[in-house]
C-alpha cells in the first residue's frame, strides 16, 4: 500500500510555511511547484478510476491514458492562472515549467518509497530521464503558450493541439521505458536530447535577439 | 513488409520537416514554421508511438487515444499554418466565395457517416468536423488568391487539398483492407502522405518568402 496523500502531506508541509515568507515571482513559482505536485496526486486518482471505468490494467493505462490525463492536469494551474488572473504569455510559460517540475519531483518521491533508494545510478537516469520527459513536455505547452495565447480561436484550439502534442510525446517516453535493456536507456536519454535541442534553440534565438 | 516500409519512410519525412521547421523557426521567427513545425512533429510521434506499440507488444493499442487525437491535432496545426500565411487575420470559418464550398461539409458528413460503420462516433464526428474545415479553407483562400505575392501561397493550399485527399483515401482503402501488398490502394495513399510533407516544406518556404 502506498500512502500517497501521507507523503504529499510529508512533502508539502515545509514548502508551505516557506510560502508565507516569499513574496512576487518567487511566490508565484513555488505556488506552482506546489499546484504540480498536487496535480501528480489528482492524476494518479483520475488515472486509476478511468482505467477502471474501461477495464485497463494499470500497465495498459500507464501507455494509454496516463500520459493524456498528466498532460492535461499539468496544464490546469496555468490555464487558470491565464484565464483568471490574466498572466502576460512569458510569466506562464515560466509557471508551465514551474508546475513540471512539481510534477516531476512528486513522482519521483512516489517512484522512490515503491521501489527503494539502494540504486543510484538507476535512479539518477530515471530521475533525470522523467524530469527531463516533464519539463520538454511542459516547454512545448510554454512554446505555445507564449505564440498562440493572441487571438482567441487560435487560444482555444492551439491548447487542445499542444496537450496532445505533449500527450503523445509522453505516452511514446512511456512505451520506451516500460521495456528492458539498452531502450529504456534509450527511452531516458530522449527528453535529455530534446532538451538540449530546446536549450541550444532558446540560447541562439536570445543571441540573436 | 510493405506497409513497414512505407512507414519507416513516412517516420524520417516528418520527423525530418519537423526538424527543418524547428531550426527555419529558430532562424525567421515566422510563426508558420511553428506550426508547420507542430503539424509535422506531432505527425511523427504519433506514428512513432503507434508503430513502437506495434513492434513491443505485437498489437495496436487497445485505446487509440493518444495517437487520435495527435492526428487531430496535426489538422489543427495545419488549419493554423493557414491562418498564419495569410496576409490579413481572419476568423477560422471565412464565407464560401463559391456556392459549391457548400458540398465539402456535405462530403465530410457523409464519409464521416460511412467510417462510423468502423469507426467509434466522437472520433469520426471530429475527424468529419476538422476535415471539413481543412478543405473549406484551401478551397476558399485558393479561390481568393489574386495578386502575385497572394500567388505564392497557392502551392500550400493545393498541398493541404492533396493531404486531406490522401488521408481520406488512406482511410476508405483501410475499411477494405486486401493485404500488405502493393495492390493496396492505402500503401499508395500512405505512400502520398510522405510526399505531402515533402511539398508542405516547400509550400511553406514559398509562402512566408518575403
Amino acid at each position: 500500500m502506498n500512502y500517497i496523500e501521507n507523503i504529499f502531506v510529508c512533502i508539502t508541509a515545509p514548502l508551505i510555511v516557506a510560502m508565507f515568507f516569499l513574496r512576487g515571482k518567487t511566490l508565484r513559482m513555488m505556488i506552482f511547484m506546489l499546484a504540480g505536485m498536487g496535480m501528480c496526486l489528482l492524476s494518479a486518482y483520475i488515472s486509476t478510476f478511468l482505467a477502471a471505468l474501461q477495464g485497463a490494467d494499470i500497465f495498459t493505462a500507464s501507455l494509454e491514458i496516463s500520459p493524456l490525463v498528466e498532460e492535461v492536469m499539468k496544464l490546469l494551474p496555468v490555464l487558470f492562472y491565464l484565464i483568471v488572473f490574466g498572466a502576460d504569455a512569458d510569466d506562464a510559460a515560466d509557471a508551465v515549467l514551474m508546475t513540471a517540475a512539481g510534477f516531476a519531483t512528486f513522482e519521483n518521491i512516489c517512484y522512490l518509497i515503491q521501489n527503494g533508494a539502494d540504486d543510484l545510478f538507476g535512479l539518477a537516469v530515471r530521475g533525470f530521464g522523467t524530469g527531463a520527459m516533464h519539463i520538454v513536455c511542459g516547454s512545448i505547452a510554454g512554446l505555445g503558450i507564449m505564440h498562440l495565447w493572441k487571438r482567441k480561436w487560435i487560444r482555444a484550439a492551439g491548447t487542445l493541439a499542444l496537450l496532445s502534442a505533449a500527450s503523445v510525446f509522453h505516452g511514446t517516453y512511456n512505451i520506451l521505458v516500460s521495456q528492458t535493456g539498452a531502450i529504456v536507456y534509450i527511452g531516458y536519454s530522449i527528453p535529455l536530447v530534446t532538451a538540449a535541442v530546446i536549450i541550444a534553440a532558446k540560447v541562439r534565438s536570445s543571441r540573436k535577439i | 513488409m510493405i506497409e513497414t516500409i512505407v512507414n519507416a519512410v513516412q517516420l524520417i519525412v516528418t520527423a525530418l520537416a519537423a526538424g527543418f521547421a524547428a531550426y527555419r523557426f529558430v532562424t525567421s521567427r515566422h510563426r508558420a514554421w511553428l506550426m508547420f513545425g507542430f503539424a509535422s512533429g506531432v505527425s511523427f510521434l504519433s506514428n512513432l508511438y503507434w508503430q513502437l506499440y506495434l513492434i513491443f507488444y505485437g498489437e495496436t493499442p487497445h485505446f487509440s487515444y493518444i495517437p487520435d487525437v495527435s492526428w487531430y491535432a496535426s489538422y489543427v496545426f495545419l488549419l493554423m499554418l493557414m491562418h498564419e500565411v495569410r496576409s490579413v487575420p481572419l476568423p477560422v470559418f471565412t464565407r464560401p466565395r463559391s456556392r459549391l464550398l457548400w458540398l465539402v461539409p456535405v462530403f465530410t458528413a457523409g464519409m464521416g457517416v460511412f467510417y462510423m460503420q468502423w469507426g467509434d462516433p466522437i472520433g469520426n464526428i471530429i475527424a468529419a468536423v476538422l476535415m471539413c474545415l481543412l478543405i473549406w479553407q484551401s478551397i476558399n483562400d485558393l479561390i481568393a488568391l489574386k495578386d502575385e505575392v497572394c500567388k505564392k501561397k497557392r502551392l500550400l493550399y493545393i498541398t493541404v487539398l492533396i493531404y486531406c485527399v490522401s488521408e481520406y483515401g488512406a482511410w476508405t482503402a483501410s475499411c477494405y483492407w486486401i493485404g500488405d501488398t502493393l495492390l493496396n490502394p492505402y500503401i499508395w495513399f500512405d505512400a502520398l502522405l510522405s510526399v505531402t510533407f515533402i511539398l508542405l516544406t516547400i509550400a511553406v518556404e514559398r509562402a512566408v518568402r518575403r
